[in-house]
């Protein structure tokens, strides 16, 4: 498929499209909603100017997408604010708008919409990790190559995060 | 990342809190399906994992238009340029600037037969031996000579400088090495030098009574093999890309024309086995770009010129 695509196979293409867009959208609306649609389209674009030139596997082709992804959501976030956005990593988690409301989140179906809603309550970082290792399927050493942190900060990251979204599952549970 | 990102206080009761191991996240991260006597606090946060990677609705697959629209474009031109690119592609690995292109180009015919010989008896079709005249110093299609350098001043002249270049072209084709090698002495030696052999036997050639009108060399059935080619008639001065004597494998390569210090290593048609790449005379040049061919050791891949029968009336 993904040599087809590269050797200019639109159908091919279509495929990879349509297998790696919700999920590159899922990912962007929750740890960037603001620039999510922009980024995404961004993100194709350039990919598509770099296909030809792309040497890899299935894995690697997705974490290029979304390394590719990551980096022209931080422009695209640049871009939009005043102030210069740092990168991710470097700022504080209390200050990411990272809890998108259910309004923002209408077009996704229930299900994916209240795990996205439950996943940006977390923490930044924690929330981005395991979207990347759910929603994009990258393994663990991927993912810290791809926030530029250790694979172990990256696995205490990722297990906090899925602890803490067992404790909200369990707060609402015993609401009900 | 502190303690601090889990605010313990948040919770009521610590008691409803489900305990889970590390092994039993790590599953549900790499998207494992949990183990049937898992635990069924786990349920709730793998339903909620599920949900992220569901099937996508159709708001998540808008702009696949725009998107494809990019590729066919970008597709488009890629292909446009590439047709451009593949004409030379074969012959040309890497592309090279135009002139090493053309010296390449005619070290190929070279080595492919009698272009030299024939191009110094000036008998090439106009456009072919103007490049000959500009890679090689060969005459011009207009039967001018080439600039011959003032230094030259041939010692030997007329008939016998006419059997110097026809000897040096016959032991190009068919000698070995140290024929060769004898024979280009001889030939520098009356020419006033290397570089002056090319000029030296145009004149010559001219001046020469030709023992036969044939216009094209002949081919010569089960030929050596070997590359052939002429030294450069501009190299550095040193006659340095002489064959060695005796030198078996060693690389039989001439120095680029012109000197330029860049190689123009070419396939060698049939070869013996040995390199046939066409070094630098200073040695100094990249690698060169182009596939040389290891022979199998074949001989006759490609008809010899015959040097010597090949010059043109006039």
């Amino acid at each position: 498929m993904l040599a087809a695509a590269q050797r200019g196979d639109e159908a091919a293409f279509s495929r990879l499209w349509r297998d790696g867009n919700p999920a590159l959208l899922r990912y962007l609306r929750v740890v960037a909603p603001d620039v999510a649609e922009d980024a995404a389209a961004e993100t194709w674009l350039h990919v598509v100017r770099g296909l030809a030139g792309f040497r890899g596997e299935e894995q690697a082709w997705r974490a290029w997408l979304f390394t590719t992804a990551r980096r022209r959501m931080i422009d695209e976030s640049r871009r939009r604010s005043r102030r210069p956005v740092r990168a991710l990593e470097e700022v504080p988690p209390g200050q990411l708008p990272v809890s998108p409301d259910a309004a923002d989140l209408a077009i996704e179906r229930a299900g994916t919409r209240s795990a996205m809603a439950l996943v940006g309550r977390l923490p930044a970082h924690q929330a981005e990790v395991i979207l990347l290792r759910v929603v994009a399927g990258l393994d663990n050493e991927t993912v810290a190559r791809l926030v530029r942190r250790s694979p172990g900060a990256v696995r205490v990251a990722a297990h906090r995060g899925l602890r803490r979204m067992a404790e909200m599952l369990a707060e609402a549970g015993a609401l009900l | 990342m502190t303690d601090a990102d889990i605010p313990d206080r948040d919770v009521p009761d610590r008691r409803d809190i489900p305990l889970i191991s590390d092994a039993s996240l790590a599953a549900l991260l790499a998207g494992a399906r949990l183990p049937a006597g898992s635990a069924p606090r786990l349920r709730p946060l793998a339903e909620s994992l599920a949900g992220l990677t569901d099937q996508p609705s159709s708001g998540e697959l808008d702009g696949e238009a725009q998107t494809l629209a990019a590729f066919r474009k970008q597709f488009a031109s890629a292909r446009q340029a590439g047709r451009s690119r593949r004409r030379w592609g074969r012959l040309l690995p890497r592309p090279l600037p135009v002139k090493s292109a053309a010296a390449a180009m005619v070290a190929a015919i070279f080595s492919l037969g009698g272009f030299a010989a024939t191009a110094y008896a000036g008998a090439l079709p106009a456009p072919l031996q103007r490049l000959a005249h500009e890679i090689i110093a060969a005459p011009a299609p207009d039967g001018q000579p080439a600039p011959r350098p003032s230094t030259a001043t041939p010692a030997v002249t007329g008939p016998a400088a006419y059997s110097l270049c026809t000897a040096w072209a016959q032991a190009k084709a068919h000698g070995s090495d140290a024929q060769q090698a004898v024979a280009f002495g001889k030939l520098a030696a009356a020419a006033g030098g290397a570089d002056h052999v090319a000029a030296y036997c145009a004149a010559a050639t001219r001046a020469g009574s030709p023992p036969s009108g044939r216009p094209h060399p002949a081919r010569t059935p089960g030929g050596s093999g070997k590359p052939s080619g002429l030294p450069s008639p501009r190299g550095s001065g040193k006659p340095t890309g002489l064959p060695a004597p005796g030198g078996s494998g060693k690389p039989s390569g001439l120095p680029s024309p012109r000197g330029s210090g860049k190689p123009t290593g070419l396939p060698a048609p049939g070869g013996s086995g040995k390199p046939s790449g066409l070094p630098s005379p200073r040695g100094s040049g990249k690698p060169t770009g182009l596939p040389t061919s290891h022979g199998t050791g074949k001989p006759g891949g490609s008809p010899a010129p015959r040097g010597s029968g090949s010059p043109a009336p006039g």
